[in-house]
């Protein structure tokens, strides 16, 4: 009995010293391992397909490519990555335009068994052209589907080569059962991607294109080695290749539980680690920066010029639920976060982190999303449109002027956001911070002046003698999404104009849209890439939605923007091409096919221990430049998870408490 | 014509409607003995629904002009009801606490401070008036749907019951198909292919539930034609349609009335749920419901808004539930037994 007691109280004691909310091995406390989670897996790992921002938090850390930006710098800015150095246009006299990639030297692929197709024992081998072009192949087969087909287009028989494909497979079932990498040798590849020797590329564009290069720092255009994509086929118990990415980059994936938890680890053969002492610029920490770097932390002398990547390892966890993920970041099982809704006003108060937070030594970054939100008018409505004229432009300037987009936004979002004043955001080319659209500010009175000039005093339509009606189509039928447009519905209502809300959801909305049937709208878009181009194209004519099926909803079209616009397009970052985007500017400013509202904003938290986090806004691999500091997180997760013992003696207790009588009655009616 | 023309004849109809049945009542002792004992029993929830139902008639009576055009000058040009005008000038910029003098958020002053019982909305309005406002809109679901489902579950049950034969087994059969088919995917089914509005709701609605007074009048119907005076009537020559009207209608009456009664609530309680699901009718409680979702997870938390509707839509339901069951215990002949 004594013993039995004894031994009980001492498991009970060993129980509660023990005790632990680690959810993680005590022996990798010591590392440098960064935790962090996700929600959802990406669909598909396969360089040339994946196009989601968490597809990418694995295939910009494992895929390395030509080139990529610059961590710090805004403006963002292109240095060579695998590439040896960032290439020229060299325009042809044909009128055609040249870039010619140099590979770096010795620079291998990740260990892995699938290289052994290419001779027998070999684990590795060297990253050639030859892979690049047979990734830009891939892009091009049809059978592959890669959704970013249309910026290669530019290149020199891009498209032939996706014809003669389909059509060489359609006809002869033999070709077709060749592997892809035989079948692309068969017809005779891409006549304008040309593989000099083992490292050197050209890629012939058949039009000057400059943004090509931003599309060769993404992962679309990795190096892919044919064998990886012959040996992962999904037969015999083999993975897909597009659920087993072959690393040329930082990391390697080690490990791959969709539903559970995907591991990178540092990868031993990428260039940085073999050769530390080439300084390259996508393996080094750089030591400049952009404005406001240096107060941040961020150039850090003990970061400065290291070799990367500083971390070991990257774990994310799967956690369906953002309260739990919370909380664990809260615990510091998380190393960074973004900030639920459910707890925005405990975390921020008054833009700025609570004290709470601060106590736990959290840092908030802010960092604006290169997207823009607006209102669009279509221009080929005969009231609002381009065949109203001069009275219709008074209008569109009238709205504007009611639109308070930062009261939007303080209402709706919590402040995250900063109202816009042309459709750049900040960190872009020809993004220009002091610029102040004459528009774009509240001014009820101008606006109620312009109104009456445009033939509607008061809002008062002449011909019906009644408030001017106009429709604004939303593509949101939840009662929320109606209180959002309401916001705008009100301010024009101040004007004396009568907008009618036509809440439908967004299939019926498409339709409207495809239709032509429609008058406003709210619309945004984010970057592919962090060119003034890929924004300004959203208002060319080619674009237009209901001719062309493009992404230009306001059908707005102007022979002068068009112009200026495929002349800016065709140029690199120069004053010229700064001059250009400053008309299209003013044509826009005065034009109003748009009522450009905010550029979003992105609030993560991040514990003190981890060092050199800047946002990227563009989606690029970026784990590469953090830094932690695990014995910092260690004492600090051991503060913060004391465990809570009293609730165990309370229950014990509570047990004892129940029983005691049930066992004096048994011993009292034994005797 | 325009709208706020037809809400007033709608109210004009109402009030005489009303008006009508009194009259009708004071002269049919049976009636006039049956509701004296409802208000006997259940005087609270009479006067309560009597409330909601004054509330609505002030919200539909309206008129043009006579408004101090404010911020809003589309307002000055369009209809407004006796309720609009009692909160004219109301409006704040953002959330407001009950009876608070500064703004929720960020604390800037408030324009009509402490004016406000139940708060403000995200958008500044005055939620008391929002839910004032939505009870117009619960009857007029209630009442519109009824109005749809009555007739023509009386018209399919009654013939059905009546004539019997061929007749009987479409409808039966028609019953037992409407009666298979989950009621809210046929009603969101509905309401996609008509179209987002008031009426396409209160069809959807409608066309949903008529299958259980249908049901119910078909069985009371094979019953009532049976009976002796029924027979009598046929023997003598009487027509069919004068039997109907005459003899089979009336005994009826009981079972519409608290048929009527009961689903007027599953009906508010219907739409509610639509708005959940972002299909419901603009500025019933069940969107403002809606709206307050995400308000329930912020922190501090916005509690008034959806108090404001829960307890309206809660206190109508409560209040007609009472009465309906009051009128069943008084007219069903068979818990009438029962009874001291």
């Amino acid at each position: 009995m004594d013993a039995w007691v004894r031994g009980w109280a001492a498991a009970l004691g060993l129980a509660v010293a023990a005790c632990s909310n680690n959810p993680y091995p005590d022996a990798d406390t010591s590392r440098k391992i960064l935790y962090t989670n996700y929600n959802e897996a990406p669909r598909t790992l396969d360089p040339a397909t994946a196009y989601t921002t968490s597809a990418h938090a694995i295939t910009g850390n494992v895929y390395d490519t030509l080139l990529e930006y610059h961590y710090l710098k805004r403006p963002y800015e292109l240095i060579p990555g695998l590439a040896e150095e960032v290439p020229r246009a060299e325009p042809q006299p044909d009128g055609s335009v040249v870039y010619r990639f140099r590979l770096r030297p010795d620079l291998l692929y990740q260990d892995d068994p699938a290289f052994a197709l290419g001779g027998e024992g070999r684990s590795t081998r060297q990253i050639v052209a030859a892979d690049v072009a047979h990734e830009l192949m891939r892009i091009g087969d049809p059978a592959v589907n890669s959704p970013v087909i249309e910026p290669f287009s530019n290149i020199v028989g891009f498209r032939a080569f996706s014809q003669s494909l389909a059509e060489r497979r359609e006809a002869d079932p033999a070709f077709a059962a060749k592997p892809p990498v035989e079948q692309y040798a068969g017809v005779g590849g891409i006549e304008g991607v040309r593989v000099r020797g083992e490292r050197e590329l050209e890629i012939v564009l058949a039009n000057p294109y400059p943004q090509i290069l931003y599309w060769f720092a993404m992962p679309f255009t990795t190096p892919v080695p044919w064998e990886a994509v012959a040996y992962y086929d999904g037969e015999e118990g083999r993975p897909h290749f597009s659920d087993r990415p072959v690393a040329s980059g930082p990391f390697v994936l080690e490990e791959y539980h969709k539903q559970a938890r995907m591991v990178l680890e540092a990868n031993p053969n990428w260039y940085g680690v073999r050769h530390p002492e080439w300084q390259a610029p996508g393996a080094t920490y750089p030591s400049e920066g952009a404005e406001g770097d240096a107060e941040a932390g961020l150039l850090d002398p003990a970061l400065m010029g290291r070799p990367l990547p500083f971390l070991e390892r990257i774990e994310f966890r799967r956690e369906k639920e953002s309260i739990p993920a919370f909380q664990k970041f809260l615990q510091g099982y998380y190393d960074a976060s973004g900030i639920i809704r459910e707890s925005f006003d405990t975390v921020i108060r008054e833009d700025r982190l609570s004290p709470e937070m601060e106590e736990l030594g959290v840092r908030l970054e802010k960092s604006v999303i290169p997207a823009v939100y607006y209102l669009g008018f279509n221009m080929d409505d005969p009231v609002v449109g381009r065949a109203g004229g001069e009275r219709a432009r008074k209008l569109r300037q009238a709205m504007s002027l009611a639109i308070d987009a930062e009261e939007w936004l303080r209402l709706f979002t919590n402040g995250r956001g900063v109202p816009a004043q042309s459709l750049l955001p900040p960190g872009l080319y020809g993004y220009d911070a002091d610029y102040e659209n004459p528009y774009r500010r509240v001014d009820l009175e101008r606006a109620r002046a312009l109104l009456a000039e445009a033939g509607f005093p008061d809002g008062i339509d002449p011909q019906t003698g009644k408030p001017l009606q106009l429709t604004f189509d939303t593509p949101d039928t939840s009662a929320q999404g109606k209180l959002r447009y309401s916001f705008y519905v009100n301010a024009w209502r101040k004007l004396g104009i009568d907008v009618r809300l036509e809440a439908t959801n967004y299939n019926q909305f498409q339709e409207k849209v495809r239709n032509g049937a429609y008058q406003i709208f709210p619309w945004g878009w984010v970057a592919d890439y962090p060119d003034p181009e890929n924004f300004y194209f959203l208002l060319w004519s080619e674009m237009a939605r209901t001719r062309n099926q493009g992404p230009n909803t306001a059908n707005f079209s102007d022979p002068g923007f068009d112009e200026r616009f495929l002349a800016m397009k065709a140029r690199e970052n120069d004053p010229e091409r700064l001059r250009l985007i400053q008309e299209m500017r003013a044509i826009l400013e005065e034009e109003r096919p748009w009522i450009e509202l905010f550029h979003p904003e992105d609030y993560a938290l991040f514990h003190g221990w981890l060092r050199g986090v800047k946002p990227a806004g563009i989606s690029n691999p970026t784990s590469k430049y953090r830094d932690l500091a695990p014995a910092l997180r260690a004492e600090e997760r051991a503060a913060w998870n004391q465990p809570v013992i009293w609730p165990a003696f309370a229950l014990a207790f509570l047990a004892v408490a129940v029983a005691l009588p049930g066992v004096v009655t048994f011993f009292r009616e034994r005797q | 014509m325009e709208p706020h023309v037809i809400s007033n004849v709608v109210v004009v109809l109402v009030l005489l409607a009303g008006f009508g049945i009194a009259a009708f009542v004071r002269r049919n002792r049976m009636w006039n003995d049956a509701l004296r004992e409802l208000w006997r029993r259940r005087p609270v929830a009479i006067v309560v629904v009597a409330i909601y139902a004054g509330v609505a008639l002030l919200d539909s009576a309206a008129w043009m002009g006579g408004v101090e055009s404010g911020e809003d000058v589309v307002a000055a040009h369009e209809a407004k009801s006796v309720l609009d005008r009692l909160f004219l000038g109301t409006q704040e910029k953002s959330y407001s606490a009950p009876f608070a003098d500064a703004e929720f958020y960020g604390g800037a002053d408030l324009a009509h401070p402490g004016s406000h019982p139940f708060g403000t909305d995200i958008l500044g309005r005055d939620v008391l008036y929002l839910t004032l406002k939505g009870a117009r809109v619960a009857l007029l679901i209630g009442g519109l749907t009824s109005l749809i489902a009555i007739p023509l579950a009386l018209l399919l049950g009654v013939s059905a019951g009546y004539f019997g034969g061929r007749l009987d087994d479409a409808v039966f059969f028609l019953i037992s198909t409407l009666a298979s088919i989950p009621g809210l995917l046929l009603l969101i089914a509905l309401i996609m292919v008509m179209g987002q509005s008031t009426f396409s709701v209160c069809i959807a609605l409608g066309v949903t539930s008529w299958v259980g007074l249908s049901r119910v009048t078909r069985g009371e119907t094979l019953k009532l034609r049976e009976l002796d005076y029924v027979k009598a009537a046929r023997a003598l020559g009487v027509s069919q349609l004068r039997i109907l009207v005459r003899h089979i209608l009336p005994n009826l009456m009981h079972l519409v009335i608290i048929t009527f009664v009961l689903m007027f609530s599953g009906l508010v309680l219907s739409e509610a749920i639509l708005s959940w699901l972002g299909i419901g009718v603009d500025g019933s409680w069940g969107q403002m419901i809606d709206q307050a979702r995400d308000e329930l997870t912020r922190s501090p938390i916005i509690w008034w808004n959806i108090l404001a509707s829960g307890t309206a839509l809660f206190g109508l339901l409560l209040a007609v539930n009472f009465v309906g069951d009051a009128l069943r215990d008084i007219l069903d002949p068979r818990t009438l037994r029962d009874q001291p």
